[in-house]
Parts: structure tokens; sequence; C-alpha cells
């Protein structure tokens, strides 16, 4: 399981803290950062980052199902 | 293809829009009319993944030259500037509109909401448009810049003057905006120099001392302020205009957030997309583009339409409607891409904490018997004219 915010995409719209702020927070300009680390999540943490997923205008959360090798 | 876009562009008619009572068919018949078509000499983008693109590509779609300039000619900074510069003065900005700044400011933002509410409390009515939404943002603006409140009705009527060209169809600006907007620029070309000299905590002085290091020109501060005043205040008076409106008509709403007072976050959010003020994003054309198999030609005025990608019937189950459960889709009200409202994070502490003082006070009201809350149209910002509320005087009964 990975997740991160990909930081090409995102502009700050700010939605991922506003609506999950169990797994995400804000950092000094108002973009988005993880509040948690991200290798071993919780039910309730995944299931958070799969509504910002669906939730972030830009499309800039990205949640890898399992970790594979390259 | 062009010739199909312009046969659609021939039977469109944006003015006979039924925009004042239904903006769900409204919308829904501009979405009909194609995915991108012309009317009037605007290229109009309607379908959802091609707003995402157009707002993601500012290598196609400039928005130097694309905003309405009241006859002004000044940098409006960070709005009508492309990268590469764009980016240089959204990192500066960006950190002084942050959550962490507005956090700051809440103590105060509401007290002032509180006041407001208290001026009409023991009447037993009120227009939340003329009494919160008119009053409310300009305040707002006056507090993070520094200045004395008691220039807010003076601003007021400079602004609405302003917006008045948005209202009409095109053309120049008129006489009474352009004496409007010098107006304003002598009022913030005064501030500034105020604030020069008796320098404060505040986002004014912030700018002033980072043009002292060369970041910005004096121009580009008159820029800013002159763009905060155009962009930050008529909007956030729409967007509380709509969320009362809600929750007027929604009283099941305004109990589960009594019961759940973190649901606030996510009717806002819904109401910011099913009712954004600000329908379109302006941008002018690069190059020729094919877009939904249509050319667009070089030059010419787009308008991307944020308001059909918030009610794409393939992502929202009930586009039309508020949908308050955890893992609703998001919207594009703020816009999208790098010009992202640079506000977006104040706009919507202001909402929340418009509702919480209102509430606070005036847990219950409804609708003024006959009142038929109506949007202004055509209008660049979608707004409710007004919206007349009744309740127990003195509110908690």
């Amino acid at each position: 399981m990975k997740v991160a915010i990909d930081n090409h995409r995102c502009t700050g719209h700010g939605l991922c803290f506003a609506l999950e702020p169990t797994v995400f927070t804000d950092d000094e300009a108002g973009y988005g950062q993880l509040a948690i680390g991200t290798d071993v999540p919780s039910e309730d943490q995944i299931a958070a980052f799969r509504r910002a997923v669906h939730a972030c205008p830009e499309q800039a959360i990205v949640v890898e199902a399992s970790e594979t090798s390259e | 293809m062009a010739d199909s876009a312009t046969a659609s562009s021939s039977v469109f008619n944006m003015v006979a829009l039924p925009m004042a009572d239904d903006r769900a068919a409204s919308w829904r018949f501009f979405r009909d009319a194609g995915d991108v078509f012309e009317s009037q000499g605007i290229w109009y983008i309607t379908e959802p993944e091609a707003v995402r693109f157009a707002l993601r590509s500012p290598e196609l779609f400039s928005s130097a030259g694309a905003f309405t300039q009241h006859g002004v000619d000044l940098p409006q900074i960070p709005i009508n500037i492309d990268p590469p510069d764009h980016k240089r003065y959204r990192m500066i900005l960006d950190p002084l509109l942050s959550p962490r700044v507005v956090n700051a400011m809440e103590d105060t933002l509401r007290a002032q909401i509180g006041e407001l509410v208290d001026a009409f409390v023991e009447t037993g009515s009120c227009d939340v448009v003329a009494d919160i939404g008119r009053l409310y943002p300009p305040q707002v603006f006056l507090s993070l810049f520094g200045l004395p409140l008691e220039d807010r009705d003076q601003l007021v009527h400079w602004v609405e003057e302003m917006s008045a060209v948005s209202h009409s169809k095109d053309g120049g600006p008129a006489q009474s905006v352009q004496d409007a907007a010098n107006s304003l620029i002598a009022y913030l070309e005064g501030a500034i120099a105020a604030k020069r000299e008796h320098p404060g905590d505040d986002m004014l002085t912030e700018v002033i001392e980072r043009a002292a290091d060369g970041q910005f020109s004096d121009d580009e501060i008159l820029g800013l302020a002159f763009l905060f005043c155009r962009a930050g205040l008529h909007t956030v008076t729409s967007a509380i205009g709509f969320l009362m409106l809600h929750l007027a008509q929604h009283p099941e709403i305004r109990r589960d957030m009594e019961k759940d007072p973190s649901l606030v976050t996510r009717v806002i959010e819904e109401s910011l997309r099913t009712e954004q003020p600000v329908p379109f994003s302006p941008r002018i054309a690069m190059n020729d583009v094919e877009v939904c198999g249509v050319q667009i030609p070089a030059g010419a005025r787009v308008r991307i339409c944020l308001a059909t990608a918030n009610r794409d019937a393939d992502k929202y189950a009930n586009p039309d409607e508020l949908d308050l459960t955890a893992g609703s889709p998001g919207h594009l009200s703020f816009g999208g891409g790098i010009h992202r409202c640079l506000g977006s994070h104040l706009a919507r502490r202001e909402l929340k904490l418009v509702v919480e003082e209102f509430h606070r006070r005036i847990p219950d009201y409804e609708l003024k018997q006959g009142a038929i809350p109506q949007v202004e149209w055509p209008s660049g910002t979608l707004h409710l004219s007004e919206l007349n509320l009744v309740f127990a005087a003195g509110g908690r009964s």
C-alpha cells in the first residue's frame, strides 16, 4: 500500500485536509501533505485516502494497492 | 467540425437561459449545447474532462489578457500572469493566504460576523445578501490588509459600481465603472502609502516589505490589492447567499449540523459545487487547438465552464442535489490548475464562520412568505439579489 500526493498536479485546493483531516494536513503555503506515514495505514485510514482521491479536483492523490518490485 | 459548432451557436441564446429560477435546468441546457461550442465570438468548453484539460494547460489557454480590466492598466497579479512568472508570484502569495494565516485571524473574523448578526437578531427578519453578504467580505478584506473597518461602505460602493460591468453583456466599461475603479485605486494608493509610514501585522505590510526586497514593484502591489477587491468580495457575497439559501430550504441539514458540527465543511463544499459564484474561467487560446473534435482558433476568447463540470452526471449520482455523504466527489468552483483561487482558504473560513455564528444565534428560520430568491442573469458572477429570512425575534426560542 502506497499513498502519495503528486506535487506536480496539486495546486493547493485544500480539499484533502479539509475533508479528511485524519490523514492529511496543510503545509506552510496551504498545500496538502500526508499527516501519517504511508506504509502501513489502517483500514480507516485507507478508506479516508480513497475518499480523498475522489474529492481532489486535480486528481493529485495516488493510492497504489500494493508495493511491488519495479 | 467548425460548421457544427457554428450551427449550434446560431440556436444558442445565453440570455434566454432560465438561470434566475433554475440553475439545474440552465446548466443542463448549456451542457447539451455541445462539448465545445462558439456563441457570439466566445468559445465555451463544457465537457468535464475537457474542462480539466483546459484548466491544466496554461500553455494552450492563457490567462494574460483574458480578464476584464475595468479600463485600468495594472498588472493584476497573479490572475493575469502566465507561466513561468506565475509560479514566482504564487510562491510568495500562497503562504500569505494559507489556512495557517487564516487561523490566526479567526477570532477577529468570528467576532465581526457575530456583530453583523447581532445587529438584526432582535428584529426577527433579515436579508442575508444585504445584511451579511455585502458587508462581511469587505470587512474581512480590510482586516486582512490592516485597514480601518470604517472604510467598508465606501469600498462596497466602488466594488458594486465596478461589478456592474460584468452585469452588462459586453462592450467597454461605462464611465461610472471607470470612475469607481479610479476612486478605488486612489484609495488603495493612499492605503499603501499610509502602511509604508505605519507598518502593521497584516498582509499589506508583508507585501510592501517584499517589495522592498525587490519581489514586487509598486505597480504590482497596487495591482494585487485591486485584484483582491475585484475577485475576493462579491464572489464571497454570492457564496454566502447560496449557502444560506440551501440551509433555509433544508431544515433537516441544520438539525444534522447541530448534532454533528463537522458536517458544516461538507455543506459548504456542496453548496459551492452546485451554486458556484463564478461559472466560467476565461482564457485566450494561444494556438489553433482541437478540443472534443472542435477547432478553436488561435487568439479566440475561451470560457472554461466550471459549472457543467460540477454537475457532471458521470461523476455525481445526483448532480443537482447536495450530497453530504463522506466521500462525495470534489468540485472546481475555485477553478483549477495553476490559477486555483488564491483566496479559497479565506473564503471557506468566511463561509464557515457565517454558518456557525448565524446558527448559534438563530438556529431556526425560514424564507419570508412569498419570497422567491432569484439569481441575477445575465451576470458574470451568479448571485442572489436578496434572501429574506424570518425567525423568532431574538433568535433562540
